[in-house]
């Protein structure tokens, strides 16, 4: 066939060539037949039987089994690590924790009851960013155990697991076997169908969640429980600190200025009254970062896509603010508390740099490592950063637990601390796992006091969360050479006062609108007690979308699961 | 004359067609609408086919729903200008590039440039473009009004953030028009411009009477493409500004996506979905019969 365009110049009919087809040659224009094209389709197409053919047999499974890196071609599937080796015994585990070594001869068990047989295979769905963790994990598991291989199924960004989950939830495929998610995603997972309860497994091969090796509470309890049952393990933890210039806040000379202005010491702060001061302070000294930028007094998360309720959030509970009341579910957001949050964090604003309400979340880490801002609050991650030997502050951040703020509890003045836990990852077994059992022993290998040091040093964004890992002296080095010795003390005391993520059904749509308020007051394009109603009238049609009854009920096992200084504030004021 | 094959040949040939359309496009479309008339939500931990039927709820809902008036709203004038602009620069160009000048090809590559780089990577130079400390504020402004230039926080302010938008878009979109207006006025017969000259009409009487009326079908399908592609900015919002301060950028692509990936209400985001398609549909069928149809007696 062959499209002619016509010669003339008409511009109407340049953009519509007309094509011309003579069915009845056989050869036109020194062109292919329809004989010869016809002939050649069907040699192609037997050449390409007979190379698919060879092709498979070439590639049966049994070779594929042998190769350790494989790439796959769908498009959410980024990379498949395979981890194996040939089949032979295994050797003996020497001196391994006994968490990981009941994973092991749970294993071990299985195939022997022939209720998992060598070959089988785990499949995984998670972020890119855990690639290095579960690699190093998948290395260490093949040691013990070969028989068993494990495949990644990578998908690059963190939304993308959310929707992933959720569509797994919705076609039940099994497509993976189990799902490392945000907690924050945990109520939506559970009650979509896609989250197995792990309390059988649990009770049955003992993860170490109590006693010196186990996971810090409440964290341990908020991130995995949902309405009283365990759906998850416990993967990393998110909890917020204070980072700041330790060479400012030490300077004798700036001491003397800030008390001589202020009437009062320059040290870490134990609110966030005291906090606004130095910020004040360091912001008007205007000085020189060591990047050659200005230094700001302060950089707390305000920004538009995700991250501005953590500020708010962090505030609110510590003054005493509670989420929803226990006894009705109506938002109590839109309360003295709400608008002290906002209070606090729009005195703050003048002092912390603009990028603070538009720039993503990465730009205060960006601010800090450079020595741009004195005071911060991050992940855990902000610490790794600003300790890597590039970072421009790697002699000079130091950590601290968040200020708090004094609140009035039976009559006496108390100064409550609280830390926030945004995301934080857990790993989910899912209900259409082919074999949740054994999914759930690597999980448990994984995140073993010995096998989890490894994997949470290895790579980025999972952090520590057991005990022994900051008390016990055969692992607390390790974490010291990572974090800095200042921020192991400061998280561990930060976990202890930690606070979850809004963990029920819908909590990412709940803090959404939080954010997009909180955002919006911060630019100056809403007014507070604007924003506080609108989002409590936002999360009013959310509780009943999804049914009061069943969202108090979340709620309530949630709030019971808050720290203690935190519940003693909510007593003290009737809420609870 | 040969005769037609028989109708099974027919159908038989165009089945494989039929197939790969209906799977990747009708099947879901026609999902998408009943899902509009449901109370769907995947955390709910029902399927959809057993989700409950609510009739017209989710439109009555959107009508009242301030954030999506505001969103379809913004989106509508974010159209208007950004195409406006780039029409009027498009033509301009494509004008100006008929003549045969010295580095013209270079010329044409380098404005064509914008249309071959992916709308995340505009959107992420302009993110760093309009920064406190990017070129905006620290070449150009400061060129202009010197250092107070560097006070100007671009995402800051609603206004300052939709123009921000605005100049990305008709940076990467520009050329598109230019293309298509430059394909036409190339095509041009040179037969009638030089009739023309020979009467004694003047370049700008060529260029309103003769040149333009006979490219009218390709400025019509330039613009449509165009509204239409930008109705559908997401990229750019989300990349830039996160649809911020609070949701003063927020496009309609971006807060149908937020419903139905974020808040996960897929009901009430294909209810948004089929109310911005109704619109678009009128609009556009509308436009072409002003333009094309008006007057025109069958």
């Amino acid at each position: 066939m062959i499209l002619y365009l016509d010669s003339n110049n008409d511009c109407e009919n340049l953009f519509m060539p007309t094509a011309r087809y003579n069915p009845m040659s056989e050869k036109v224009e020194g062109k292919i037949s329809r004989r010869r094209f016809i002939t050649a389709s069907i040699g192609a197409g037997v050449v390409g039987i007979i190379v698919g053919a060879a092709g498979a047999w070439l590639l049966k499974p049994e070779v594929v089994a042998e190769k350790t890196v494989t790439t796959t071609l769908t498009r959410e599937v980024t990379k498949t690590v395979t981890a194996t080796a040939p089949i032979t015994v295994t050797p003996p585990p020497v001196g391994l924790d006994v968490v990981a070594q009941r994973a092991i001869d749970g294993v071990k068990s299985l195939i022997a009851k022939g209720a998992a047989k060598p070959g089988d295979t785990i499949r995984i769905l998670h972020v890119a960013g855990s690639r290095a963790n579960l690699e190093k994990a998948i290395e260490l598991w093949s040691k013990y155990i070969p028989e068993i291989k494990i495949e990644l199924i990578t998908l690059g960004q963190e939304p993308d697991v959310y929707t992933k989950a959720m569509s797994e939830a919705v076609t039940k495929a099994g497509t993976f076997d189990a799902v490392t998610i945000f907690s924050t995603w945990l109520g939506d997972i559970v009650e979509a169908g896609l989250a197995r309860p792990i309390d059988d497994f649990f009770s049955k091969y003992d993860p170490g969640y109590t006693g010196d090796i186990a996971p810090i509470e409440p964290l341990a309890s908020y991130t995995t429980l949902y309405k009283g049952r365990r759906y998850a393990l416990v993967f990393d933890s998110d909890v917020f600190t204070l980072s700041y210039r330790r060479d400012l806040l030490t300077d004798p000379k700036l001491k003397d200025q800030f008390r001589s202005q202020y009437g009062m010491e320059l040290k870490l702060p134990d609110t966030w009254e005291e906090l606004i001061k130095m910020a004040e302070f360091f912001t008007k000294l205007n000085l020189t970062a060591p990047s050659g930028g200005r230094v700001w007094g302060a950089y707390f998360y305000a920004e538009p896509r995700f991250a501005a309720y953590i500020t708010w959030l962090n505030i609110f509970i510590e003054s005493g603010g509670i989420l929803f009341d226990l006894k009705t579910m109506d938002p109590k957001i839109d309360t003295k508390e709400g608008k002290y949050a906002f209070d606090v964090m729009l005195r703050l604003k003048p002092y912390m740099p603009p990028e603070a309400i538009t720039a993503s979340w990465a730009d205060l880490y960006d601010k800090f490592v450079k020595g741009e801002t004195v005071f911060t609050a991050a992940w855990p991650s902000l610490s790794k950063e600003a300790h890597r030997p590039t970072a421009l502050v790697k002699d000079v951040a130091g950590s601290a637990v968040l200020p708090g703020v004094e609140v009035d509890v039976a009559g006496a003045k108390k100064i409550v601390r609280a830390a926030p836990n945004p995301v934080n990852w857990v790993a989910v077994i899912s209900n259409y796992a082919k074999n949740p059992e054994l999914t759930y022993l690597f999980f448990q290998f994984a995140t073993s006091p010995d096998i989890g040091k490894d994997v949470i040093l290895t790579g980025v964004i999972l952090d520590l969360f057991r005990r022994c890992w900051f008390t016990d002296p055969k692992y607390r080095p390790a974490f010291e050479e990572g974090y800095g010795s200042e921020f192991v003390d400061a998280y561990l005391r930060s976990l202890e006062i930690s606070f979850p993520d809004l963990l029920i059904r819908g909590g990412p749509e709940y803090l959404g609108k939080l954010t997009v308020n909180v955002n919006a007051v911060m630019a100056g394009t809403k007014d507070p007690e604007d924003a506080l109603s609108e989002t409590a009238a936002d999360w009013d049609s959310i509780n009943k979308k999804y049914g009061v009854d069943a969202q108090l009920e979340a709620w309530r096992a949630l709030a019971n699961l808050f720290p203690s200084d935190v519940k003693e504030v909510w007593r003290a004021k009737g809420y609870m | 004359m040969r005769n037609n094959p028989p109708k099974i040949i027919t159908y038989l040939a165009n089945l494989p067609l039929n197939l790969l359309l209906y799977a990747t496009l009708i099947v879901p479309f026609a999902l998408m609408i009943y899902l509009a008339f449901l109370a769907w939500n995947p955390a709910a931990g029902i399927n959809w086919w057993e989700a409950p039927f609510t009739g017209v709820n989710n439109f009555i809902r959107a009508l009242s729903d301030s954030r999506f008036i505001a969103a379809l709203g913004r989106t509508a004038a974010f159209v208007v200008i950004v195409v406006t602009i780039e029409f009027f620069l498009g033509l301009a160009l494509a004008y100006f590039m008929l003549e045969e000048f010295k580095g013209k090809k270079i010329s044409l590559s380098l404005i064509i440039y914008p249309l071959m780089l992916p709308w995340v990577v505009v959107a992420l130079i302009f993110y760093l473009f309009f920064q406190d400390y990017g070129p905006m504020n620290n070449v150009f402004l400061k060129l202009i009004i010197g250092e107070s230039a560097q006070n100007i926080h671009w995402f800051l302010s609603s206004t300052t953030a939709f123009i921000s938008l605005i100049i990305a878009d008709v940076w990467q979109w520009t050329p598109f028009i230019f293309l298509v207006m430059y394909s036409g006025l190339s095509a041009v017969s040179k037969r009638l411009i030089e009739a023309a000259q020979v009467l004694g009409a003047s370049s700008r009487t060529i260029f309103w009477r003769i040149q333009l009326p006979l490219i009218k079908p390709l400025v019509l399908i330039a613009v449509v493409l165009r509204a239409l592609e930008a109705f559908k900015v997401f990229d750019i919002a989300y990349v830039m500004t996160g649809g911020g301060p609070g949701t003063s950028t927020e496009t309609i692509s971006l807060y149908i996506y937020r419903v139905a990936i974020e808040y996960h209400d897929i009901s009430y985001a294909a209810a948004l979905s089929l109310i911005v398609l109704i619109i678009l549909v009128i609009i556009i069928r509308s436009f072409i019969w002003y333009s094309f149809e008006r007057g025109v007696k069958r």
